[in-house]
């Protein structure tokens, strides 16, 4: 009998000491990690609109932030929340009913600081909704202007990959045609289904138009030579084809669907479908949400 | 020869993790098809190997004997996540490459398997120079592996093009990666019979 209590106390001792040095480590290391991901995120985005090291951001550069709630009322109805920017200063929390239309405007406020944080984000939504509302967030999407032009959109999105989820953005053009993703956060099998992060992979994803998207497919081929060759950065650089070429072998491929990495065909299918579901439902709700914004007479930023 | 450099090259040949204990060959097959993954996972395995055998050889008096597994599973994890967290801080561009690689390492055989065999019952510099060089022959077998399959299965090296076709495709799929270690396992156990005179005893068995 003494025995049983040694060794739960020696085990109990060694999870307490594993335990406060976790904290410990976390304590000090979160706020420098989190920092680095924001920084991460918003390459990201800038590198989907076509800006990144080599080409330097223009000033009238605008991306705007909107950030998508989902809201419990009292009585147990679902309804969705946009935080939008305003055009003067400030916040509104636009509420749009399931079948899309538009409910109550409400001013939050906050500053951009506070609206970037999502703890003090999801404090200030939920204060200004009605008593016994609840407000969880859920997505964010990224409205880019060129001046007062619509430059595209940048949409996060989340799929379950082969062993845990995959997020993802996706940057569409005004016409909603493909622009380009990004896997922002993955554990696939490196070597296998971590392939996804390879350029030759994702660039077969850009320029697809909405409709080719819809209904975008894995196929369990390998990637044709002459549109590999297109595809990967490295063998596009020594191939020395010409720029009516890589147009040509582009435009024979773009409606082709999604060839399957090698050995990976769960993670690929995985992102495709990821990819497709965020596209359809963000054209969904952007028309809804456009629609709102005119019929209530926001003065939104973007 | 002097203990520390035998305790090395001990893990380096005669033990070698991969060719000779046969242990952790999942990984070793899984990752394996470039060699910077494999330097990758090799060099996440070095820190957690010697981390984990000097932490267990110095509180091994502490620890129960009937618990000792958990314990070792808890101390594994304890280093892994450290590294997870710290790495982050310290060199991003770094963390963005290895992060998945050392997640991976919580479930490795090779590393309890140390735990368990050396540092439960050797003194502290021994244990780290024993989980040292586990983990640099497990570097070394991952590398060799990853190199082997690079060239064959991509007609690259270290991701340079340098055949510019795929000799043999199945090299880089799972299948190719258990014929070469199978090879490899073969021709060490042949040249420890040329050396020695003696034949290899079954992995594991030293």
């Amino acid at each position: 009998m003494k025995e049983i209590f040694k060794i739960a106390l020696s085990l109990t001792v060694v999870c307490i000491a594993a335990s406060l040095i976790l904290g410990a480590v976390f304590a000090k290391t979160e706020k420098v990690r989190k920092d680095n991901q924001e920084k991460e995120e918003a390459e990201i985005v800038q590198s989907l609109l076509g800006y990144g090291h080599d080409k330097k951001a223009p000033g009238d550069l605008k991306v705007y932030a909107v950030y998508r709630y989902v809201i419990k009322d009292a009585k147990g109805g679902t309804l969705l929340g946009y935080l939008l920017p305003l055009k003067e200063k400030g916040y509104v929390l636009a509420e749009i009913d399931l079948t899309g239309k538009p409910g109550k405007v409400y001013p939050v406020d906050a500053d951009a600081a506070r609206v970037a944080e999502k703890a003090t984000r999801d404090a200030a939504v939920n204060g200004v909704l009605p008593q016994g509302a609840k407000a969880t967030y859920a997505q964010t999407l990224y409205v880019a202007n060129l001046g007062d032009k619509r430059l595209g959109y940048v949409i996060e999105g989340r799929t379950q990959g082969f062993k845990t989820f995959i997020e993802l953005m996706v940057s569409l053009d005004p016409a909603f045609t493909l622009n380009g993703i990004a896997v922002v956060k993955h554990e696939e099998d490196p070597g296998l289904g971590a392939e996804i992060v390879q350029d030759y992979f994702k660039n077969q994803f850009i320029k697809k138009p909405l409709d080719v998207v819809k209904n975008l497919k894995v196929v369990k081929e390998p990637i044709p030579d002459d549109y590999l060759t297109v595809l990967e950065p490295a063998k596009l650089k020594v191939s020395g084809l010409s720029e009516d070429k890589i147009r040509e072998i582009k435009d024979k491929h773009l409606k082709d669907d999604i060839y399957a990495l090698t050995g990976a065909t769960i993670s690929t299918r995985a992102l495709t479908n990821g990819v497709v579901d965020t596209v359809r439902k963000f054209v969904y709700r952007i028309d809804i949400l456009s629609d709102a914004v005119r019929k209530e007479n926001i003065q939104v930023a973007f | 020869m002097n203990r520390y450099i035998k305790l090395l090259w001990n893990g380096f040949f005669p033990e070698n993790p991969i060719f000779r204990l046969a242990l952790s060959l999942c990984p070793a097959v899984a990752i394996t098809t470039n060699i910077m993954n494999g330097v990758y996972l090799g060099l996440a395995v070095v820190f957690v190997q010697v981390f984990s055998s000097g932490t267990v050889a110095i509180f091994k008096n502490y620890i129960h004997p009937r618990i000792r597994i958990p314990a070792y599973v808890i101390i594994i994890a304890l280093w892994v996540s450290v590294i997870d967290m710290i790495l982050p801080v310290i060199n991003p561009a770094v963390y963005k490459e290895v992060s998945l690689f050392v997640k991976l390492i919580v479930a490795f055989a090779i590393i309890i398997c140390r735990l368990e065999l050396f540092a439960s019952k050797e003194p502290f510099l021994p244990s780290v120079f024993d989980g040292l060089g586990m983990g640099i022959g497990f570097l070394f077998g991952l590398v060799l592996i990853g190199a082997i399959r690079e060239f064959f299965g991509s007609g690259a090296l270290l991701g340079h093009d340098i055949l510019g076709f795929k000799p043999l495709l199945v090299m880089i799929l799972p299948a190719g990666g258990f014929f070469l270690i199978g090879f490899i396992i073969a021709a060490m156990n042949w040249i420890e019979y040329k050396t020695t005179g003696k034949i290899p005893k079954a992995g594991g068995a030293h």
